[in-house]
């Protein structure tokens, strides 16, 4: 695939033909936002029609962030010589001559926008068309109550995607969290693959809930509830939890979470996660989102410290000496990134004569 | 196999593979005995995102089987298989025929692609009757990446062969070739000498890919890939070769015999290791394992020569154990 502006460059360990999430729809305005994602500085800004622009923050002419520069309508100006661009990249003016010096370009980005995620294709652009963002309905659809927000952690994203897809190390590192089914006697756990994604899911024998399982959904204490949850790992940028409650009879109803967490490479060492957790209950109740801001941004605090030492510990290069039967959906996910990476660049991938894990 | 069943008491584990439940919003016919069918989410939702060579499995009452998918890729909502009528066959292709009409549901898993289309600057594509239904995605990206290509497409009649409307904006590159008109594909004059980092791609019935493997022994290895629909034909085990052996799953710490006459996968699913399966014959790849000690005895349909020799990875639905102890990624 030929294209001027792809330089096949990016020597990450995350692959570059996927859409990955770079900011938020109310981060970006008719204002140049700049931000550091996917191993490179990226500039962000809202074209007067609405759609979002993302360019290289980085002027071609002596390697000044444009996003020190200014918005003039929809062009780029840079703080530096003034060099202005469209939002394509194209370089329309030098104010110093007549004529705009060839090569004179700034790499833009497909991107397209979901609210609240804004996504990006850093890869080949010729491989983005007729693709899609994964869809996330409960961030669309009416009957979601919504809370969010991000974060950037000193871990790469692969470890990010290990400790999300596990759930064994929950009842040493968040124990107040977890009700009693994670301990006593857990079900196995249900591995789905395709050649893409993987998840896994459980199904709870009834249980009491934790303390604020019970105090997000307001069902009565002492008694038990069927649980289901499932995680997913959707694509490297995405990954996808759900946690369901079955209320009592006779109305049965479904207390459903949706934790969606966007993990975008900062680089080999930093991750930024983007994350929205969607409920289809108590949707107008501040104090049950409050309740639930906690839980999430608590969950992660948790992980944080650990995961950061692991980190260090490794370089995020992998290379444990063991796993257990429970990493089995982590080691695909290490698998469908193996093949994707291998396929990129080109080589055959030693499962298969390449491009599948 | 274990996939979809209640997981027992022992297992930590159960793997499946993900069931989609699509309708069939097109149903044409496209050349004798060929129906080529469109497929896509009830609610019009985002389908799995796929590349050429890839197939999904269909599944129709009791029976699976593998179309590759034919469309475009960068369609993310509707899939195109075609399948051809084999009289002869197993029943799935006639199942397919006579009962999915525009409209019906059908349940399907995959895409899974064990056919990739490598970077090349240039290929060599032989597809002989339904085979052209991979290489048909293939050529597309072939042109669309500014490969050099050419594809012989060879079938029993053109009126048989499905998609030559399709294939003909390509002009010469494509090589049509029915077999009532012109003979066999000369695959002499196609495959004599190996071009310069050409890679072959094949897809056809047995006795194409056989010749077309016969062909390419002066290339470099790696360059021909092929595409086999159903188990290649396996030499007899010699008496007393199937002996017993140990099978230790590293990551479950579980230790397994495997008695003469049980396959692997069956034998770990009674120990409580689930393994993901598809086809149990050794073509579909999905049980694919990975070997950290011990000698595999290969009997499977789609490693090549090198990736035998390589005792990497193994298919755990067909293939034993040349040593007393196998030891596996599992």
């Amino acid at each position: 695939m030929t294209d001027p502006q792809y330089d096949g460059a990016g020597a990450g360990d995350y692959p570059l033909n996927c859409w990955y999430v770079v900011a938020t729809s109310d981060e970006i305005g008719r204002s140049l936002l700049g931000r550091r994602a996917l191993g490179r500085g990226l500039v962000l800004f809202r074209r007067g029609e609405g759609q979002v622009a993302v360019l290289d923050d980085r002027c071609p002419h002596r390697a000044a962030p444009l996003s020190m520069g200014t918005l003039d309508g929809d062009q780029v100006v840079c703080g530096y010589h003034g060099f202005t661009y469209a939002a394509d990249g194209r370089c329309v003016l030098v104010p110093s001559q007549r004529n705009v010096p060839y090569g004179a370009q700034v790499r833009s980005y497909p991107v397209q926008e979901r609210p609240p995620f804004v996504w990006a294709w850093p890869g080949n652009p010729a491989l983005s068309r007729g693709t899609e963002p994964p869809d996330l309905p409960p961030l669309r659809e009416p009957g979601w109550a919504v809370l969010g927000g991000s974060l950037e952690m000193a871990v790469n994203y692969l470890l990010l995607h290990d400790n999300a897809l596990d759930r064994t190390h929950f009842p040493f590192v968040h124990p107040h969290r977890i009700h009693r089914g994670y301990v006593e006697d857990p079900p196995p756990l249900q591995i789905e693959v395709t050649e893409t994604t993987v998840s896994y899911s459980r199904t709870f024998a009834p249980a009491p809930l934790a303390d604020w399982q019970e105090q997000a959904t307001g069902l009565p204490a002492g008694q038990q509830y069927v649980q289901r949850e499932s995680g997913t790992f959707v694509s490297p940028a995405l990954h996808v939890d759900e946690m369901d409650i079955v209320g009592p009879e006779p109305a049965w109803q479904v207390f459903r979470g949706v934790f969606i967490r966007a993990f975008t490479p900062v680089d080999a060492g930093r991750t930024l996660i983007i994350w929205r957790a969607a409920r289809n209950y108590a949707q107008a109740d501040e104090a049950v989102a409050e309740r639930l801001r906690e839980v999430y941004e608590g969950t992660m605090a948790e992980d944080r410290p650990l995961l950061e030492a692991i980190q260090a510990a490794t370089g995020g290069a992998g290379g444990y000496q063991v796993s257990a039967a429970a990493d089995a959906a982590a080691i695909r996910a290490y698998q469908i990134v193996e093949a994707r990476l291998a396929e990129e660049r080109g080589r055959v991938h030693p499962l298969r004569h390449g491009g599948r894990p | 196999m274990s996939s979809g069943e209640a997981p027992s008491a022992a297992m930590l584990t159960v793997f499946s593979e993900r069931r989609s439940d699509l309708v069939v919003t097109a149903r044409e016919v496209k050349a004798e005995g060929v129906v080529v069918l469109t497929l896509a989410d009830p609610g019009g939702g985002q389908l799995l995102a796929w590349t050429p060579g890839a197939h999904i499995d269909v599944l129709l009452g009791g029976t699976v089987r593998q179309y590759s998918l034919c469309g475009s890729p960068g369609d993310q909502h509707a899939w195109r298989i075609a399948v051809l009528l084999d009289p002869d066959g197993r029943g799935g292709s006639r199942k397919v025929h006579e009962t999915l009409r525009a409209g019906d549901q059908v349940s399907v898993r995959g895409p899974r692609n064990h056919f990739p289309l490598h970077a090349a600057p240039r290929y060599v594509f032989i597809a002989g009757g339904i085979g052209i239904t991979p290489i048909l995605p293939m050529v597309a990206m072939a042109t669309e990446a500014g490969a050099d290509w050419r594809l012989w497409y060879g079938g029993r009649s053109r009126a048989s062969m499905a998609f030559t409307d399709e294939l003909e904006p390509y002009g010469e590159r494509v090589v049509v070739w029915p077999q009532d008109e012109r003979g066999m594909l000369p695959l002499e004059e196609i495959l004599g000498a190996p071009a310069d980092g050409a890679l072959v791609y094949c897809c056809g019935p047995e006795g194409l890919l056989a010749a077309t493997e016969q062909h390419c022994g002066a290339w470099p290895p790696g360059a021909l890939h092929l595409e086999r629909f159903t188990a290649r034909p396996q030499p007899e085990p010699e008496a007393g070769e199937e002996g017993a052996f140990e099978v230790v799953c590293q990551r479950s710490g579980v230790t397994v015999t495997v008695p003469p006459g049980t396959s692997i996968i069956d034998a770990l699913d009674q120990q409580g290791v689930s393994v993901l399966s598809s086809c149990l014959e050794g073509v579909c790849g999905t049980c694919e394992t990975r070997v950290l000690d011990g000698v595999p005895d290969h009997r499977d349909s789609l490693l090549s020569e090198d990736e035998r020799e390589a005792n990497e990875y193994m298919m755990v639905c067909v293939s034993r154990s040349r040593s007393d102890r196998l030891v596996l990624d599992l």
